[in-house]
């Protein structure tokens, strides 16, 4: 579905991503895990174009989309959903407009249409009473699971996650890894760039090691964290298990 | 006794003073007609501010948030430079005497012309600040769902800058309303000039001016409480 090849980014003399190639499948659960610095996020904004890469090349469903453009940019964009670390819900509208905006503006639903997926994502994401209430109204992990929903809306084909519970309250991160853990379930292809190793050893099917802008290791998740062979991925996880 | 016949003289004083201040030959309307052509010459202006200011305005921010435009941006500089940097009234007597010197133009119309463009160089500023003061996540919400720029502009950026930057707006308006004051530069019977008339024809400065600047002040003060309950009404989403 998503197939990297030699990818590369640099902010100045920076290098931050330094030649990166995977292929992620469809309905596959890709976990980048990696130090700070390490360049996982960058990776993964680079999917969507949020970053232009300097190098390289990435492809969505047989396309070359490195260097798309205008419509054909925002045509990829409504198939590759993403989740912020710090939310990024238009603080200006309703829940409901939040989750509406985009199906309606990118005239894929009506009104009406988006508010009835509204409702069935509300229900889903377990805020159906929150519809009318404004973003500033929410705790940290309520405002994430609405997040989600707003990119759900869009149907999208896969869903970035960058560090999703990384801003949160501890004990709000649960209720937001509960929530990716049933899209996983119900075949969602993700690509998640997260510290939580629990939630990595639990629903990845991928576990991508990442250090000095390199995959450096990635398999699944019990040859990454049982016999992990990198020496950087050997130090990385005696200190953060 | 004395004290109380110095009051009633003064009273009748100053009942003569009013009399021929404002009621001899209507020159109270000298006032009314001054504050119509003020009010028409700031709401014309403003419109043109803010429509000018919010075109000069995206274009600036466009320009510092993505590179693009750089031509459209130069020239944006060098208006704002030129307007900001020289005194109004300078302008307004350019504008009247040298770029419409030789054309037979509507005084009113120079008057707004040149208020609105002076305004719209404040507003821009205003306007881009609101703009800046909006978080970059927004804009990569909005791409991140296949919005374009102008339609993260529209829909996300500006309704939320626009509400950043109301207060400032709201005084930019009353600061225009004011400064049409020298409008009487190039001979114009806005409420200054009016009141000023007045003094001319009777020789008594302090009633028609005092009574000018009651009029700015409560002018002002419907603006800002206008102001206040607009922004009032804007944020209620943000904190109910």
């Amino acid at each position: 579905m998503i197939s990297v090849n030699d990818l590369s980014k640099s902010f100045g003399d920076l290098v931050v991503l330094d030649g990166v190639s995977t292929n992620i499948e469809k309905g596959e659960k890709v976990v980048v895990i990696g130090p700070s610095g390490s360049g996982k996020s960058t990776f993964l904004r680079c999917l969507n174009l949020l970053e232009q890469p300097t190098g390289g090349s990435v492809e969505f469903e047989g396309v070359d989309i490195t260097h798309a453009k205008g419509k054909q940019l925002n045509e990829i964009r409504m198939k590759m959903g993403m989740v912020f670390q710090h939310f990024n819900l238009f603080p200006h509208l309703t829940i409901r407009r939040n989750i509406t905006i985009a199906p309606v503006k990118n005239k894929i639903l009506t009104q009406a249409q988006a508010d009835k997926r509204a409702d069935e994502l509300l229900a889903m994401v377990g805020l159906s009473d929150k519809a009318e209430a404004y973003p500033s109204q929410l705790s940290g992990g309520q405002k994430q699971r609405i997040a989600i929903a707003r990119t759900l809306a869009m149907n999208p084909d896969v869903i970035l996650f960058d560090e999703p519970t990384s801003a949160l309250d501890p004990e709000m991160v649960g209720e937001v890894l509960e929530l990716m853990k049933k899209l996983a379930e119900g075949g969602m292809t993700m690509v998640v760039v997260t510290h939580e190793m629990g939630f990595a050893r639990e629903v990845a099917s991928r576990v991508m090691f990442m250090a000095d802008g390199k995959i450096q290791e990635e398999g699944t998740p019990d040859e990454i964290f049982t016999s992990p062979k990198n020496p950087r991925l050997r130090d990385f996880l005696s200190r953060v298990l | 006794m004395d004290f109380l016949t110095t009051i009633k003289d003064w009273f009748i004083e100053f009942g003569d003073k009013f009399y021929n201040t404002f009621i001899v030959e209507n020159r109270w309307m000298y006032l009314v007609n001054g504050l119509g052509t003020t009010l028409l010459i700031t709401a014309l202006a403003l419109v043109i501010g803010i429509m000018l200011g919010f075109i000069v305005a995206i274009i600036r921010s466009t320009n510092q948030r993505t590179g693009k435009l750089k031509v459209a941006n130069f020239i944006c500089r060098i208006y704002l430079t030129v307007f900001r940097g020289t005194p109004m009234v300078v302008q307004l007597l350019i504008i009247y005497f040298v770029i419409f010197g030789s054309v037979n133009i509507s005084k009113v119309l120079v008057a707004v012309i040149a208020f609105g463009l002076n305004s719209a160089a404040y507003v821009a500023e205003i306007v881009r600040s609101g703009i800046m003061s909006v978080d970059n996540g927004q804009f990569e919400a909005g791409a991140s769902l296949g919005f374009g720029y102008t339609k993260t502009m529209i829909s996300i950026i500006l309704p939320q800058a626009l509400r950043n930057i109301l207060p400032a707006l709201g005084n930019e308006a009353i600061v225009l309303l004011k400064e049409t004051s020298v409008s009487g530069y190039i001979a114009l019977e806005d409420l200054t000039k009016g009141g000023d008339i007045i003094r001319s024809n009777t020789y008594e400065a302090f009633l028609p001016l005092i009574a000018v600047a009651a009029v700015y002040l409560i002018m002002v003060i419907i603006m800002s409480s206008l102001v206040s309950r607009l922004e009032r009404k804007l944020s209620n989403d943000k904190r109910k």
